[in-house]
């Protein structure tokens, strides 16, 4: 459970300083209503390569159309009894979508229904 | 082992007829600025939500339903693993009202002998368009000896309450039959709320 696998990279997150021992060091929150996601040094500091759909899709968007960036920075959750306040989503393409439990802004990351892990985006929450 | 996190873990279900507001009071009406269109268009199938009582960390896993299954297709599955059962009518329509009774035998037949139920009356902002008063609420409640509130998922009225006056029920149950028979039905009546502050809303 405690060995760092092959993906996390704990040289680059030393220099994050909301990251220590290669997880969060502060409480996350959500950006809108600052509800308590994490509680601080419960998930583990990772990079990958993830395409998630924006927070607010531009309302001129065409109908269907799904408006995405590249997110890379997440906080890895084994088990999502971790988590002290989300919400998941329907299921989408193997996935549901992690949203505020208080103000349903989302997505603030992604659960893999296969693995059953969690991922919340960096980028979309705030530490305190 | 990783570190313990919480101590308890209820499932807790919303169930009644279609419309009645599930799922506005699992997914708040969150129409404030940051409405996020992708995340209600999809939809919310589970919340974790963390409570503290007496001392306790508690985890409420609580589950929205699809209120097209009506009752009578519901079975053994549906209820699989639920503690707590959240049963919504719509103040504004008789028929969600009268059906209570089907849903209370449904839940009989079906959960688990154990489970904990309460009875929402939903949309008690819409006092002008009331067709069921609070007291027939309280009188079918009280005639099943469970728990009751009057709710509105627009105006975050009691939502967060009601939850955690069903977590505390199971609490008492999980916790030793030793408590006080009377002591969830005062619980209820005389309790101070201990929700947070209510939100800016829609209205
Ligand atoms: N005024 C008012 N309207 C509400 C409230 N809760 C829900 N509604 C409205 O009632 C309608 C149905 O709400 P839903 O949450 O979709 O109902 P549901 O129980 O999930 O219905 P099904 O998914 O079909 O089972 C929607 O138009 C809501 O806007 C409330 O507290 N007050
Ligand atoms: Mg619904
Ligand atoms: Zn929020």
């Amino acid at each position: 459970m405690s060995e760092v696998e092959n993906k996390v990279v704990p040289v680059e997150s030393e220099e994050k300083d909301y990251v220590e021992d290669g997880k969060n060091k502060l409480i996350v929150k959500c950006k809108f209503c600052g509800s308590k996601i994490l509680d601080k040094k419960s998930a583990k500091y990772i990079t990958l390569e993830k395409e998630l759909p924006l927070m607010q899709q531009d309302n001129n968007r065409k109908e269907g159309e799904i408006q995405n960036e590249s997110v890379n920075e997440f906080y890895h959750v084994e088990n999502m009894y971790t988590f002290e306040n989300i919400g998941f989503t329907h299921t989408v393409a193997n996935c549901k979508y992690l949203s505020c439990a208080d103000c349903d802004a989302g997505p603030v990351g992604y659960y893999d229904m296969e693995t059953k892990h969690s991922y919340v985006a960096i980028s979309r929450i705030v530490h305190a | 082992m990783a570190k313990k996190t919480y101590d308890l873990l209820f499932k807790l279900l919303l169930i009644g007829d279609s419309g009645v507001g599930k799922t506005c009071i699992l997914f708040r009406f969150s129409d404030n600025h940051f409405t996020t269109t992708f995340i209600s268009t999809i939809g919310i199938d589970f919340k974790i939500k963390t409570v503290e009582l007496r001392g306790k960390k508690i985890k409420l896993q609580i589950w929205d339903t699809a209120g097209q299954e009506r009752f009578h297709t519901i079975t053994t599955s549906y209820y699989r693993g639920a503690m707590g059962i959240m049963l919504v009518y719509d103040i504004t329509n008789e028929k969600t009202f009268d059906d209570i009774v089907k849903w209370l035998r449904n839940i009989d037949e079906h959960a688990n002998e154990d489970v904990e139920k309460m009875i929402l009356g939903n949309k008690c902002d819409m006092e002008e368009k009331r067709v069921v008063s609070k007291e027939r609420g309280e009188a079918i409640a009280r005639e099943h000896g469970i728990r009751f509130m009057e709710t509105s998922a627009k105006a975050n009225i009691n939502i967060d309450r009601a939850f955690s006056e069903l977590a505390e029920a199971i609490l008492d149950k999980t916790s030793g039959r030793e408590a006080d028979a009377d002591h969830a039905r005062i619980a209820v009546e005389r309790r101070p709320s201990r929700a947070p502050p209510a939100r800016a809303c829609c209205s």
